[in-house]
């Protein structure tokens, strides 16, 4: 009867019900959104490492993040392949180089260039053709998402990387890097074009056996190949989003809105639900004088908060969904690993029992004597 | 059905720096079965004696009984737990909860502690509705009752749970003639005929003739207390 009491009031109390909802949906909306872009944004940084299909990498020695690599040695390659547990290795250049578009101006791209036949750390979805388009030496790939910026360079249609003649043979799907635009290429097209030193290597990937320990494996590579780092491919990931994440400055800014947005639903929520306590406070009296105790009015403050809260959770994530459909295969990073809803839930629930303490303090304020009055 | 046994009680009030005494010691014997009506002018200390017996304010000296017990020193949800149990309220204004339906406003009173009401609690309050000619509005919204139905809505509310004891604080000065004497005939009927403690504050003439007992407070002190002599002659329970 309390929560029915709880649930009666809050149907009818339209406007100050409408006031909090508004600040529950906020915080499920605006945090989301925020926590959308940040995984999308964190999914950018490790782009290329995540979708290398690869299980360990060897890159240069004291390595930061991914795209800061400095040139290894070819003879790791080798040395690597001579591992007992590696199934195969495959080396990875990445090169800098202005993109011609079409209309004649230039773009600053990243050129991932990855060995025939394996195409190992290459693209891996596709708008349109697909990775064979690499097997041409001329080829390379352009993304869905840059297709603007690069003046629409459609398929066969041919232009010039660092004044070096290329085809676009393929249009790849979401490889797009923290660092700007990603453009795959064969392995001698990127040699060419950042006119990389023979024998070098931006980094190596390796694939270990089936049934094989990668940690295992790796500790040994460590030790065997002092002069430069390797990584399991999700270390390297982590290492990388860290890297950008706290020297970017983007987890403090993130971080800062969050943290505001979650202010602002609970003074939101504060608010409208003291008000509306306040209007009800002759019946919180005559709850007591009914022989309700002060749980008794807490258990319907509660409930009005648990209520709203639950709704407004509700309404946040159909427009978050929305959102996020919306944004879908757009430019805008947006991503939502599935852990994250039931976090935003629980951080929209304990919000709103936070918010309605000062409303609870209120109404535990009613005196039964009052209404006598 | 017992009776209510005040000893000795009195109560003050501190407004600034300065203690005021409210009520003098007062000993009175409240009896079942009789409508008992506490009349005096404002100020006199009548809702301050109805909220003591009531167990919403605390006496500052004497002892309140009920039953055989001490009521009077109780802790806070124990003496919420009696006026669930025990006491039935009426006020001036009916103070019915606006969201909630007619019903649902008068099982309430016996659900206030998160109890499901039971089915034969419905009924019950179902039957009294009707008692009062207000069948027809148990799932209606308090607002779009007229203020004697409201009223009488609040007098279902205080009687579901048979309480022992009815206090009523002017329950008829919010009405109108009419509506007054049909609300002051229930709590008469109820008074005698379910034999239970009903004290009615009033100081409204009208309620005078229907008065068991009158007993008249001056400046916090009873200055007479009269039996029966009113009775005569007035319109009875209908
Ligand atoms: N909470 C309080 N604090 C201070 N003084 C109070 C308080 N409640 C009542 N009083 C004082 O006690 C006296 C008696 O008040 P009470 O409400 O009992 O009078 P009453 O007989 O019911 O009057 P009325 O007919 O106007 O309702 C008044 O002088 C009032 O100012
Ligand atoms: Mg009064």
């Amino acid at each position: 009867m309390r929560s029915l009491a709880a649930f009666r009031m809050v149907v009818h109390d339209r406007s100050s019900t409408a006031g909090a909802l508004l600040g529950v949906v906020a915080i499920v909306f605006l945090v989301g959104q925020q926590l959308s872009v940040l995984f999308g944004l964190l999914n950018y940084m490790s782009v290329l490492v995540d979708h290398s299909n690869a299980d360990a990498w060897i890159t240069s020695a004291d390595l930061r993040n991914a795209d800061a690599g400095n040139l290894i040695s070819a003879r790791y390659l080798d040395r690597a392949m001579g591992f007992p547990q590696v199934q195969w290795a495959a080396p990875l250049l990445i090169g800098n180089g202005l993109f011609r578009t079409p209309d004649g101006s230039f773009e600053a791209i990243r050129v991932v260039g990855c060995r025939r036949p394996r195409l190992a750390g290459g693209p891996w979805d596709f708008a349109e053709a697909d990775e064979t388009a690499l097997l041409d030496f001329e080829s390379v790939t352009v993304d869905r998402l840059d297709f603007e910026k690069l003046g629409r360079p459609a398929v066969e249609t041919v232009t010039e990387i660092g004044g070096r003649r290329v085809r676009v043979g393929a249009i790849t799907d979401g490889a797009r890097g923290f660092q700007g635009t990603l453009v795959f290429a064969p392995f001698d097209k990127v040699k060419e074009v950042a006119a990389t030193p023979p024998g070098r290597y931006s980094a190596i990937l390796l694939r270990f056996l089936p049934g094989i320990d990668h940690d295992d494996a790796v500790a040994r590579l460590r030790s065997a190949m002092p002069g430069c780092s390797v990584f399991t491919t999700a270390e390297l990931s982590r290492l990388t989003r860290l890297y950008y994440f706290t020297n970017t400055g983007i987890g403090g800014s993130f971080g800062f809105s969050t943290a505001i947005a979650v202010m602002i639903g609970i003074v939101i929520i504060s608010l409208t639900m003291y008000a509306s306590v306040l209007g009800r406070y002759r019946d919180f009296a005559v709850l007591r004088a009914l022989g309700g105790r002060q749980r008794d009015v807490a258990a319907v403050v509660f409930s009005q908060a648990l209520l709203i809260a639950g709704v407004g959770v509700f309404i946040g994530f159909v427009l978050l969904a929305a959102l996020l459909n919306a944004t879908r295969g757009s430019a805008i990073p947006s991503y939502m690993p599935s852990y994250v809803s039931p976090l935003l839930a629980g951080i929209a629930i304990v919000v709103s029992l936070l918010g309605s303490l000062v409303a609870l303090r209120q109404a535990l304020k009613a005196e039964p004597a009052s209404v006598f009055h | 059905m017992h009776g209510l046994v005040l000893e000795h009680i009195a109560r003050d009030f501190t407004d600034g720096r300065q203690v005021r005494r409210v009520l003098f010691p007062t000993d009175l014997e409240i009896a079942a079965g009789e409508l008992t009506v506490l009349a005096g002018p404002s100020g006199s200390g009548k809702t301050t004696l109805l909220s003591i017996i009531g167990l919403v304010l605390r006496p500052s000296e004497g002892r309140l009984v009920l039953g055989n017990r001490d009521v009077s020193r109780l802790g806070e949800d124990a003496a919420a737990g009696v006026r669930l149990r025990e006491y039935g309220f009426v006020f001036q204004q009916p103070m019915l909860v606006e969201g909630l339906s007619i019903l649902e406003n008068v099982l309430l009173s016996v659900a206030v502690q998160g109890k499901r009401p039971s089915k034969a609690m419905r009924k019950r309050a179902m039957d009294l509705l009707a008692s009062l000619g207000l069948e027809a509005t148990a799932n209606q919204q308090p607002r779009l009752l007229s203020g004697g139905m409201k009223q009488r809505a609040s007098i279902v509310r205080a009687l579901l749970k048979s309480p022992s004891i009815l206090l009523c604080d002017e329950p008829t000065s919010a009405l109108d003639a009419e509506s007054g004497q049909v609300v002051v005939r229930i709590l008469k009927r109820i008074a005698i005929e379910e034999q239970r403690v009903v004290v009615v504050v009033s100081h409204d003439a009208r309620v005078f003739p229907y008065a068991d007992r009158l007993i008249k407070l001056e400046n916090g002190r009873v200055v007479s207390d009269t039996r029966e002599q009113y009775v005569e002659g007035s319109g009875l329970a209908s």
